[in-house]
């Protein structure tokens, strides 16, 4: 059970090339976070997994299987199996947050996974077990998305993603538009997920703090290219100018044990 | 010069292919019939009262000008019939038509293209739904359905409000009006009417969906999306105009004896 990318190839247009062979593997149960400058083709990587994209040349193997070569129906089994967080709260406008959070598990793949359709009263108990999850109140249920803030559509996001309970996370910029306490705890739940359900995650960020915190590992991507690929303390110590660029303020803010966790030395002395 | 026709290739490439997918998913599926009922409400329910204003409009506008160029034969008599015949067969379907690319068909492809640009139809196909079956297919049939109803009604209150405009303006007996009817508009004009309707609402809601499904860049891509909707229906209505109203000439010339006993 693992996510892997050979070779892959994307361009938007002649001028516009993306990602030019990009090869990695992302391990079950663990946690990567894809880092880089913007329009460096974070999203585009995550997309190719879910088939929303298809890349020009190269594979991308989900469970074994290459789904640039699957069918529709096929596909659709795969996306059972991932859940996605849009950059976006992407929640559909037409419907309350009560049936945006059930979307999932009332398709036909999650109900014959089951082998049974799920009661209303099993879905209830699902969704609301899922918005407590993200720190919302049942109260929201039976609100349309218009009528709560950008920070609580991304939960209700992230709740929908995480009901049909899918082997694969990959979220795309999850906190961004959160408040610090609800950033950790979408921080939290992503670490907790991992562990102890074993769910694959995949993070496209910004945000190095977060990614320091919660990664097994980090991706940076540059230029088309993977720039660098490590764990943790690899990341803390690499010389590479664009990754200390994105490490510069967050080690000013790290504290004396996380420092000593990633093998740093005191603040201030020298490095 | 190159570059536009390889861009229109594969503009109508991909338009066909979307069309061809929408019909197998709709034809497949058999359509959501409580969402395609819900559209039809929703969608009729906006454009009724706009329908129906403008073809009270179109009606009276031929009656004005068939009545200063029939007032020069004394043939006034005959307004009812010949201003019915325009009406139903090319004017009505025509401008109602182009009313329901601004109204519903614009309406279509806002909606779509800013699911699109926020990422909604990408997230419903991650969660294992076809965005073509749960999104597409209930708007295209509602829409082909709405645009028929609206464009019959249209045309009806089309007739009425010439029969006022000639009565009250031109002094043309209502019951003289309604006589001369059947002279000028038999069952084949009607039939006419008819499926250049049912043609001209495939059209609004092929562009439409189309152009909202395939939006890109943010709420500028979403505001070209819609202009081009707008623009490409009435381009198309006017050529698929010009194409059916001679095929169907044609088709009443080769068939005339079966087309006579039939209408």
């Amino acid at each position: 059970m693992s996510i892997r990318f050979d070779e892959v190839h994307k361009s938007f247009g002649p001028k516009k090339r993306i990602l030019q062979g990009v090869s990695f593997e992302v391990k079950t149960g663990e946690i990567l976070f894809i880092l880089g400058r913007s329009g460096v083709g974070k999203s585009v990587t995550l997309k190719h997994i879910v088939g929303v994209l298809k890349p020009d040349r190269g594979a991308v193997w989900v469970d074994g299987q290459d789904v640039t070569k699957l069918d529709e129906l096929e596909m659709a089994d795969i996306r059972r199996k991932c859940g996605m967080v849009f950059q976006h709260p992407a929640l559909l406008d037409s419907l309350t947050v009560y049936e945006n959070v059930s979307f999932g598990l009332r398709t036909p793949q999650y109900t014959q996974s089951l082998q049974r359709p799920l009661t209303e009263a099993e879905i209830r108990k699902i969704v609301l077990e899922k918005l407590s999850l993200v720190q919302l109140p049942s109260k929201v249920l039976e609100r349309y998305p218009t009528e709560i803030s950008y920070g609580m559509q991304k939960r209700v996001s992230l709740a929908r993603t995480i009901a049909p309970g899918p082997d694969y996370l990959l979220f795309d910029e999850p906190t961004t538009g959160l408040d610090p306490i609800t950033t950790n705890a979408v921080n939290e739940l992503i670490f907790r997920l991992s562990r102890e359900l074993k769910v694959t995650s995949i993070v496209v960020s910004h945000d190095m703090n977060c990614a320091l915190k919660i990664a097994d590992r980090i991706l940076v991507l540059e230029g088309g290219n993977i720039l660098f690929l490590g764990d943790v303390q690899e990341t803390v110590r690499t010389k590479e100018p664009l990754i200390r660029e994105f490490l510069a303020e967050t080690l000013e803010l790290l504290t004396p044990e996380e420092r000593s966790r990633y093998g740093l030395g005191e603040k201030g002395a020298k490095k | 010069m190159t570059g536009a026709i390889s861009g229109f290739l594969h503009e109508l490439g991909g338009f066909i292919m979307f069309l061809h997918r929408v019909s197998t998913i709709a034809r497949r599926t058999k359509g959501n019939l409580r969402a395609i009922y819900g559209q039809i409400v929703y969608v009729s329910y906006r454009s009724l009262s706009t329908v129906l204003f403008a073809g009270l409009f179109v009606g009276a506008i031929l009656v004005i000008q068939f009545n200063s160029m029939l007032v020069q034969y004394d043939a006034q008599v005959l307004i009812g019939g010949l201003n019915t015949s325009a009406v139903v067969r090319e004017v009505g379907p025509l401008i109602i038509s182009f009313l329901l690319a601004g109204k519903i068909g614009a309406f279509t492809a806002a909606e779509l293209g800013t699911m699109r640009v926020t990422e909604q139809i990408d997230a419903v196909q991650c969660l294992g739904t076809d965005p073509l079956q749960y999104l597409v297919v209930p708007r295209f049939v509602a829409i082909v359905i709405s645009s028929v109803l609206l464009l019959m009604m249209g045309l009806v209150v089309s007739v009425v409000g010439a029969m006022i405009v000639a009565s009250a303006a031109c002094g043309v007996n209502p019951w003289e009006f309604m006589a001369s009817i059947p002279q000028f508009t038999d069952g084949w004009t009607v039939f006419c009417g008819f499926f250049k309707s049912l043609i001209y609402g495939h059209i609004v809601a092929g562009v439409a969906c189309y152009k909202g499904f395939t939006a890109s860049g943010g709420a500028r891509g979403v505001g070209k999306a819609v202009t081009q909707s707008a623009v490409y229906t009435n381009l198309y209505i006017v050529i698929a105009n010009y194409i059916i109203s001679d095929l169907l000439n044609a088709a009443y010339e080769v068939g005339k004896p079966v087309m006579e006993r039939l209408f």
